[in-house]
């Protein structure tokens, strides 16, 4: 690898000096031979630009070219005026020090590039530390509050202002595991997830997330309009996930009905969360799968829709707002499975239960 | 409801026993607590508990050890605490003999229903032969007859599907996973192919679901298999 790189420096050094030693011969007897040493120096900075070594060997080959084509007694190495001399020794000495700036240049470049990177890697973790900070420590006020005043009352509170309380404990338990869930798998997202990826009913998956929302949800109305042949090959832990995210969102930022979506489209599947609240503002559409990004005031780390994103992209899929849609509409686009065999139905009943197990016709394993 | 039954809480965390000792206390239990394993295997030897709660990440070892030893003498009820995100983890522990998992943070509600579940399936069933008639929910099934009621109204199940209800309806409430679900219906050689799974129980949904996309009997416990949802009421 280092071979091809050095080639491609020499490469680079012997076109540049070829190409200043053509123009040369073309324009010679109309410039000065100070001009055509311009030319060359050129030549010598083009070659920089691939490196320090390319820049010496152009240098070198620079000094060479000029003295063999144009210096007298042309197309010799000899040198009649010793003035010459003095050419060469600045054209090596101009390439010299053009290479170090290079190389000092480059240098610089990527120490800022670095100090840009740590930077931005700060700024991550500073805002990471401010939204978890707010976002944990909101709903442990909440409880530390509510349990405190259920612990100290000593039979004073009204038994609906108790019952207020302990609902309060359960909600706010409730968030800190989902904003605490985002957070992990952000993390597992940012560090490269491999999903463990099954062929799955869209149904499935929708069943699963309306199962474990249905505490948030609880009675908004949600359409479902999913085919129940449609599959997708993903991992269902990660798509629980996905869908909880997205439903999360459109029940603290939208407003009901709350419409779910599946299709295919060619090799594509499509799944739509749709709902019908004010939707995403122009300004805000661009960033909404950011981390960190809040599209409004309310409560929410901005974790939840790149947690999305990220989940998504690591199933090859994509996800975007649908424009024009009265409420939001995320949509996720992910590749098809390959159509595959469908599955046997087996054969008649096993006798009885004394052999449940029946026989999987054409099947070797 | 509930008469006085020791149950042994395998778990390293104090406030998280401090929890289950008052919560199951209040509800008519006698709780025994271990925090390692090696409490766990000593308080196993000394009480026989009726019910084992049992932490898999122990200081002292793999929880899974415990479980194995005790399924190598007794069908003890054995219920798994794991958190989330330990789907595998819970599965090898349903595999190894465990009879339900729940993922922390869980309530009390979900965590007495396991125990009466799992309660109900060591006194009801003297040993592992299913009855001939059984009933969960809506559903009737009839092995001799080959029938299948919902509601009282038959309906018409493929061999497949009216195996996996069997199945399902004589371990009502309690989880089975993919690999026990795969291996009773299809057999050892499948007990890889969720396919066969999933798309089977998508057709029994449509036909003993009013929503399939919401099912209210045949629930999915995501990455660990299939549960068929404990009709009894959800009071203690």
């Amino acid at each position: 690898m280092s071979d091809l790189r050095a080639a491609r420096r020499l490469a680079t050094a012997v076109v540049a000096v070829g190409l200043a030693t053509a123009v040369g011969l073309a324009a010679h007897g109309h410039v000065d031979l100070a001009d055509l040493a311009m030319l060359y120096l050129v030549a010598i900075a083009a070659a920089a630009v691939a490196g320090r070594g390319s820049a010496l060997v152009a240098a070198a080959l620079a000094v060479a070219a000029f003295n063999y084509c144009f210096i007298p007694p042309r197309f010799t190495l000899q040198v009649a005026d010793a003035r010459h001399l003095i050419t060469f020794v600045v054209m090596f000495g101009a390439g010299l020090t053009i290479s170090t700036l290079m190389t000092r240049l480059r240098r610089r470049e990527a120490e800022a590039r670095e100090a840009n990177l740590r930077a931005r890697g700060e700024e991550l973790r500073s805002a990471l530390l401010s939204a978890v900070s707010h976002d944990l420590r909101t709903p442990l006020a909440v409880i530390t509050g509510a349990a405190t005043t259920l612990r100290d009352s000593r039979g004073e509170l009204s038994p609906s202002v108790r019952r207020e309380l302990e609902d309060t404990l359960v909600d706010e338990a409730s968030r800190l595991e989902r904003v605490l869930g985002n957070l992990l798998e952000m993390s597992r997202v940012e560090t490269g997830l491999v999903p463990a990826r099954e062929e799955v009913p869209v149904e499935e998956l929708v069943g699963v997330a309306l199962e474990r929302a249905a505490a948030t949800l609880g009675s908004r109305p949600v359409t479902i309009a999913v085919p129940p042949d449609l599959t997708v090959s993903v991992d269902p832990l990660l798509f629980a996930q996905v869908l909880g995210n997205l439903l999360d969102n459109a029940v603290r930022h939208g407003a009901p009905p709350i419409e779910i979506v599946a299709r295919r489209r060619g090799d594509q599947i499509e799944l739509d969360v749709a709902d019908h609240g004010p939707g995403v503002p122009a300004a805000a559409r661009p960033h909404v799968f950011d981390r960190f990004f809040r599209a409004s005031a309310a409560p929410g780390v901005g974790l939840g829709l790149a947690v999305v994103r990220g989940i998504v992209t690591a199933h090859g899929g994509a996800v975007e707002l649908v424009p024009g849609a009265g409420g939001t509409c995320v949509r996720i686009t992910l590749p098809a499975p390959p159509v595959s065999a469908p599955v046997a139905l087996g054969p008649a009943a096993p006798a009885g239960h004394a052999q449940p197990a029946a026989a999987l016709p054409g099947r070797a394993t | 409801m509930t008469a006085a039954a020791p149950v042994l809480v395998v778990e390293d965390d104090a406030q998280m026993r401090r929890f289950l000792r008052s919560s199951l206390g209040a509800h008519g239990f006698e709780v025994r607590e271990a925090a390692t394993l090696g409490e766990a295997s000593a308080a196993v030897r000394a009480h026989p508990p009726e019910l084992v709660l049992l932490d898999l990440g122990l200081p002292d070892g793999d929880g899974l050890d415990l479980l194995r030893d005790l399924r190598m003498t007794s069908r003890i009820p054995v219920i798994i605490l794991s958190a989330r995100g330990r789907e595998a983890e819970k599965v090898t522990a349903l595999d190894a003999g465990a009879d339900d998992y729940l993922t922390k943070p869980f309530g009390i509600g979900e965590l007495l229903a396991r125990i009466r579940v799992a309660r109900r399936h060591v006194s009801g069933a003297g040993g592992p032969a299913a009855p001939e008639v059984m009933g969960a929910g809506p559903f009737r099934v009839d092995r001799g007859r080959h029938e299948v009621t919902v509601d009282g109204g038959p309906v018409h199940l493929t061999p497949i599907e009216f195996e996996l209800l069997a199945v399902l309806v004589q371990h009502a409430g309690r989880v089975l996973t993919h690999r026990q679900l795969l291996r009773h219906v299809w057999g050892p050689e499948a007990v890889g192919e969720t396919h066969y799974l999933r798309v089977h129980m998508a057709t029994l949904r449509r036909k003993l679901e009013r929503d399939p996309a919401r099912p209210q009997w045949l629930v999915t416990e995501p990455g660990v298999g299939y549960r068929l949802r404990d009709a009894s009421p959800a009071t203690d």
